[in-house]
């Protein structure tokens, strides 16, 4: 079979390849976290992480590269910074996003700013990998997205991949780097199916996807808020109203072009987000259309996102918490008629 | 009733409780993931019982329906939070991982593993400046025991002098990885020790044991105005979460101290009380039940 044959996986699937090829390729790739042996040390009988992303590499590459930790996130998101800063490469799984607040001085302190404080003679090639998103009943601990937050320290470049190629390109990309890239995965996305190409290219951090050509309104979107946001697009289709979709991919840093752009295009920008409405990435994306798109605009820029509470528990809740596509659709409907 | 009859019953209706909740989340009707306490009621019961809320505040970890129960919380409302019931503890809000009730000593449970250890601390400082006898006390498993967080907070008590009695339900494992393999230095009663406090082991399978213990110890920490730590060896009987399905868990089988504890009293007896407290659960999951989902008050934007 070709490198270029295209198959077709999960992302889940994606990034448990894309991690076989980079400890493959890359004698100084590790990969640390809770449970991403797991199996309670029982040889053949791995979990392989709680997504299963890890699956498989503990038995290839031993359990000195792939390594299992106590429940002690400040110690080892710290430890794989240590080993960034002095030749390793790691990949530091934090299982999901809203843990980073045990080990958040690690990430914003020091990892965030080695490379600074060195004067540029340290690169960290670290990658922390993590997950996001609510709408499976995990509550108020287990359901943030907190990319917006991660993106607002300098230092961090953050990525959130929507579909299998992206995740394992992004990875490699991140992987790359001479600063530490926060990659946060969807949990709802993980079982979505998409092509790759067999060798999984690199996918170049800071550049926009184009999801959906379209000439009225701009609507930018990650993760399952992107999916929704496509359901809505095709339901506008059949009224006539055209929706552009881009997919940021990167969060920090940002494709400001690709969206400036289109607004040149559209003249209307609705952003859809899961992170919080006060100085979430939706306030980020909105602020740059204001401040350097402000002439091609014929309407307010708008987001739509959850109300500012923590993430409810109870079915309805969580539904109604999180923008639907029937409200993106109402939303944009509001926004056309507006002018 | 005597001692042991009654923590018969209680532990019971705790394991009863749990059993209902699976078969609900088995049929649907729990939104997210729910950690049993199956194996540790015992050892919650037999501590809880020498707690008395509000004036004594307790918190947990992600795995505390049993510990809010043994505090005395009302058991439908306990359901209804866990299927996300307007009826819940917060109205269907915080769910299985976010217990609260403090009215009856039970402070929070935590979806952050080794979080609600500090925050017992605070009420252990509430407690001391309050000066009416209170106490505080937090439990937490052999996983978080390697969290800063805990560590920091035995050193903090001991260093202020708080009465907060740590628990630590030592079930071998945390999530699918062995504590052997994730302590270093696999003696973590030593380990609280070491930090200068009192620490003493607890058989999570001697129900009289356990009960005397714990009335001991409390009482110590009660008195001396000092933390002291327990370590509690129980088994954890339904998986990481109900419904897991991993090879590892077929190597970690253990005994269960409930039925060492009914093989301790009279037969006939012990199958009565067993039977009331699976009515009264079945009874109290299925009030639960029958309760509407927990919505959104007003429009679908103001989800408080
Ligand atoms: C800070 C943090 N890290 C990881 C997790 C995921 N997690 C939830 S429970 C658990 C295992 C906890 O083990 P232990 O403390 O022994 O308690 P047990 O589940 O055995 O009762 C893990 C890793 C989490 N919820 N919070």
């Amino acid at each position: 079979m070709s490198e270029k044959t295209p198959l077709q996986m999960t992302i889940a699937q994606a990034l448990n390849r894309a991690h076989h090829q980079i400890l493959e390729a890359e004698p100084r790739a590790i990969v640390i976290g809770e449970d991403i042996v797991g199996g309670a040390g029982l040889d053949g009988k791995e979990l392989g992480g709680v997504f299963g992303v890890t699956a498989g590499l503990a038995s290839r590459f031993g359990t000195s590269r792939v390594i299992d930790t106590p429940i002690s996130e400040t110690a080892f998101v710290g430890m794989g910074l240590g080993a960034a800063m002095t030749g390793l490469k790691p990949i530091v799984e934090v299982m999901f996003c809203d843990f980073i607040g045990v080990c958040f001085d690690q990430i914003l302190n020091q990892a965030a700013k080695a490379r600074y404080l060195s004067g540029g003679r340290i690169d960290v090639p670290l990658v922390i990998r993590t997950t996001m998103g609510a709408g499976d009943g995990s509550a108020a601990m287990h359901s943030q997205s907190l990319h917006g937050l991660l993106a607002s320290v300098p230092g961090l470049s953050v990525v959130c991949a929507s579909t299998p190629s992206d995740a394992a390109g992004l990875l490699k990309s991140a992987l790359a780097a001479p600063d530490p890239v926060i990659m946060l995965d969807h949990k709802g996305l993980y079982g979505m199916i998409g092509d790759v190409e067999a060798d999984l290219p690199a996918v170049p951090i800071g550049r926009g996807r184009l999801v959906l050509k379209g000439s009225d309104i701009t609507l930018v979107a990650i993760g399952e808020m992107l999916v929704r946001a496509t359901k809505a697009a095709a339901q506008l289709a059949e009224r006539g109203v055209s929706v552009e979709i881009i997919d940021p991919r990167s969060i920090q840093p940002l494709d400001t072009d690709m969206i400036l752009t289109s607004l040149e295009k559209t003249k209307r920008l609705l952003v859809v987000d899961e992170g919080p409405s006060y100085g979430g990435f939706a306030d980020r994306v909105i602020a740059v259309a204001a401040c350097d798109g402000y002439s091609a605009l014929s309407a307010a820029p708008q987001k739509l996102t959850p109300p500012h509470t923590p993430v409810p528990y109870g079915r309805l809740l969580e539904a109604a918490w999180l923008p639907s596509s029937e409200a993106i659709v109402s939303k944009i409907d509001e926004m056309m008629y507006e002018e | 009733m005597n001692t042991l009859l009654s923590l018969y019953k209680e532990a019971s209706f705790i394991r009863a409780f749990e059993l209902h909740i699976a078969v609900a989340s088995e049929a649907g009707h729990v939104p997210g993931l729910v950690h049993l306490c199956s194996g540790a009621e015992l050892v919650e019961v037999a501590i809880c019982r020498s707690l008395t809320g509000p004036r004594d505040q307790v918190t947990g970890s992600h795995r505390s329906h049993g510990l809010a129960l043994a505090m005395g919380a009302d058991p439908v409302a306990v359901a209804a939070e866990i299927l996300g019931r307007k009826g819940g503890l917060s109205k269907g809000r915080g769910g299985t991982q976010h217990l609260i009730a403090p009215e009856r000593g039970f402070l929070a449970s935590n979806g952050i593993v080794g979080a609600q250890v500090p925050v017992a601390a605070g009420a252990a400082l509430t407690a001391k400046l309050m000066a009416a006898g209170g106490i505080a006390a937090t439990f937490f498993g052999d996983g978080a025991a390697n969290q800063g967080a805990v560590l920091e907070t035995m050193n903090l008590a001991v260093s202020l002098n708080l009465p907060l009695l740590f628990v630590m339900e030592n079930n071998g494992l945390g999530q699918s990885t062995s504590a052997d393999y994730a302590s270093g230095g696999a003696d973590l009663c030593a380990r609280a020790a070491a930090f200068g406090m009192k620490a003493e082991r607890m058989d999570g399978y001697k129900g009289a044991r356990a009960i005397k213990q714990s009335a001991e110890i409390i009482d110590y920490v009660r008195m001396s105005g000092k933390p002291a730590f327990i370590e509690a060896n129980v088994p954890r009987l339904s998986g990481h979460y109900f419904g897991e399905k991993a090879d590892y868990l077929a190597h970690h089988e253990a005994d269960d101290p409930l039925e060492d504890l009914a093989e301790s009293l009279d037969s006939g007896v012990a199958e009565r009380v067993r039977l009331e407290a699976e009515q009264a659960a079945h009874d109290a999951v299925s009030d639960a039940l029958n309760m509407g989902e927990a919505a959104p008050e007003k429009s679908a934007e103001v989800v408080l």
